[in-house]
């Protein structure tokens, strides 16, 4: 009998993240209201005080959720065994799409960048991003793709915050643009630490992604 | 239900024990009792599951060719360009055959009975549908020749991977498939990928191998 409470409250929290991240996709944190996300999510006051205090809360749990999606995501990635590099570049995509596409991505990234660096919470993500992103760097260093020496965690440092620069130097409204921006990211970064001889392969390979992520890529 | 799972367990468990023993001393060789001895059983248990040797094979030849499929789905099921999801699929289920026993045993059954087992004309009939699906996906794309049918292509791919398993046996039980499967794909990339796309699939296959070849890489 608890266990089916469990997992009705289980599908109204998740109902009240969700509703909060088409909030928190579209407008700033001071902007969005309890009383909006309440309308959206129909459920009572109660129910959502009952899993959130707060609209921090609120926000905080939408970003600790996109840290769990994103560490699946990556793991099913590295399931599929393709070189450490390609590897970082088939992730830099999918966050990509989702970023422009998807709700709950948008928003926790919306909202680790306004209040995430209050609490550590942008340290702890990010570190965490940076970190995984060594890992496979480490590994694109074993495939022989990148040159000796490089420092992998510097790599890994460099491609977060590219990405997430990228987030206010373009248009996550649109898509063409923000993929096409990317890529030049990419290209333009490569020869910093790839071997020369692997570089007109990568190219096209970044080139083949932007591709395949143009068809998939809906915006909001 | 726990009569369910309890069941389920006892089927697996006759199955791994057959793999073993057709692995061991070979299909024509084992018996059922063989069998209900090393799966501990009674002979009650294994007829309730499995009515003969051969409903036996079956099951294990369609058990492997699920896990096989699996693994090229995963693969395909991806973002990824088309041509490049069924080169990189096919490396993961050849390297699938090295460690997966189920797999390993269903294929060789699968040889022995070819002809005269319907499983086998499903499995590969299966195996060239999906296929042809993604080969027409890749001449979409615009990386496979535009003047190419795509189940001619699917055929040929499914074709000689499976006589490169099949070659690798016979020389060296096995142990050489990957680099059986690099060689035929240098030899099909010519054949059949569009003119623009060629050299990017030449290095992705140089890749490819690379990252299964033993020798590590210095520098």
């Amino acid at each position: 009998m608890t266990e089916q409470l469990d997992r009705r409250a289980d599908t109204t929290r998740l109902q009240i993240l969700r509703a909060a991240s088409r909030q928190f996709a579209r407008k700033s944190y001071s902007v969005v209201s309890l009383d909006d996300i309440l309308a959206d999510a129909e459920v009572t006051k109660g129910a959502m005080y009952f899993h959130f205090r707060s609209k921090h809360a609120l926000a905080s749990a939408i970003i600790d959720y996109r840290a769990a999606v994103a560490r699946a995501s990556v793991d099913q990635l590295l399931a599929r065994k393709l070189s450490g590099l390609e590897t970082l570049i088939d992730i830099s995509y999918l966050v990509a799409v989702e970023d422009i596409g998807d709700e709950t991505a948008r928003a926790g990234l919306n909202l680790l960048e306004s209040i995430g660096r209050t609490d550590g919470l942008q340290g702890d993500f990010l570190g965490q991003w940076v970190t995984a992103f060594a890992a496979i760097a480490r590994k694109a260093v074993k495939d022989g793709d990148l040159v000796a020496h490089r420092d992998s965690e510097g790599i890994a440092r460099l491609l977060v915050s590219m990405y997430l620069g990228l987030r206010q130097t373009s248009n996550l409204a649109e898509p063409e643009r923000f993929l096409r921006d990317l890529e030049n990211m990419w290209v333009l970064v490569l020869p910093g630490f790839v071997k020369p001889d692997r570089i007109d392969y990568l190219n096209e390979f970044i080139k083949r992604r932007t591709a395949v992520a143009l068809k998939k890529a809906a915006p909001l | 239900m726990v009569r369910q799972a309890r069941s389920e367990t006892t089927r697996r468990k006759i199955i791994t024990s057959a793999v073993e023993l057709f692995n061991e001393i070979g299909y024509p060789a084992t018996g059922l009792g063989d069998i209900i001895e090393r799966a501990e059983m009674t002979k009650g248990a294994l007829y309730y599951h499995f009515d003969s040797k051969e409903s036996l094979a079956t099951a294990i030849i369609e058990g492997g060719s699920v896990h096989l499929a699996e693994a090229f789905r995963s693969i395909t099921a991806s973002s990824a360009p088309a041509l490049e999801c069924i080169i990189h699929g096919v490396f993961v289920v050849a390297d699938l055959m090295s460690t997966d026993q189920i797999a390993r045993s269903g294929m060789q059954l699968l040889r022995a009975f070819g002809e005269f087992n319907e499983a086998a004309a499903r499995t590969y009939g299966g195996w060239v549908a999906e296929m042809t699906e993604r080969t027409r996906q890749a001449i979409d794309e615009g990386d496979l020749r535009g003047d190419l049918d795509a189940q001619a292509v699917a055929e040929t791919i499914v074709g000689s991977m499976l006589g490169a398993e099949l070659l690798a046996n016979a020389a060296t039980a096995g142990a050489d498939v990957m680099q059986r499967v690099a060689r035929t794909w240098r030899v099909l990339l010519p054949a059949i990928v569009s003119k623009e796309s060629l050299a990017y699939f030449d290095e992705f296959l140089a890749r490819e191998s690379m990252r299964h070849s033993p020798a590590p890489v210095a520098d």
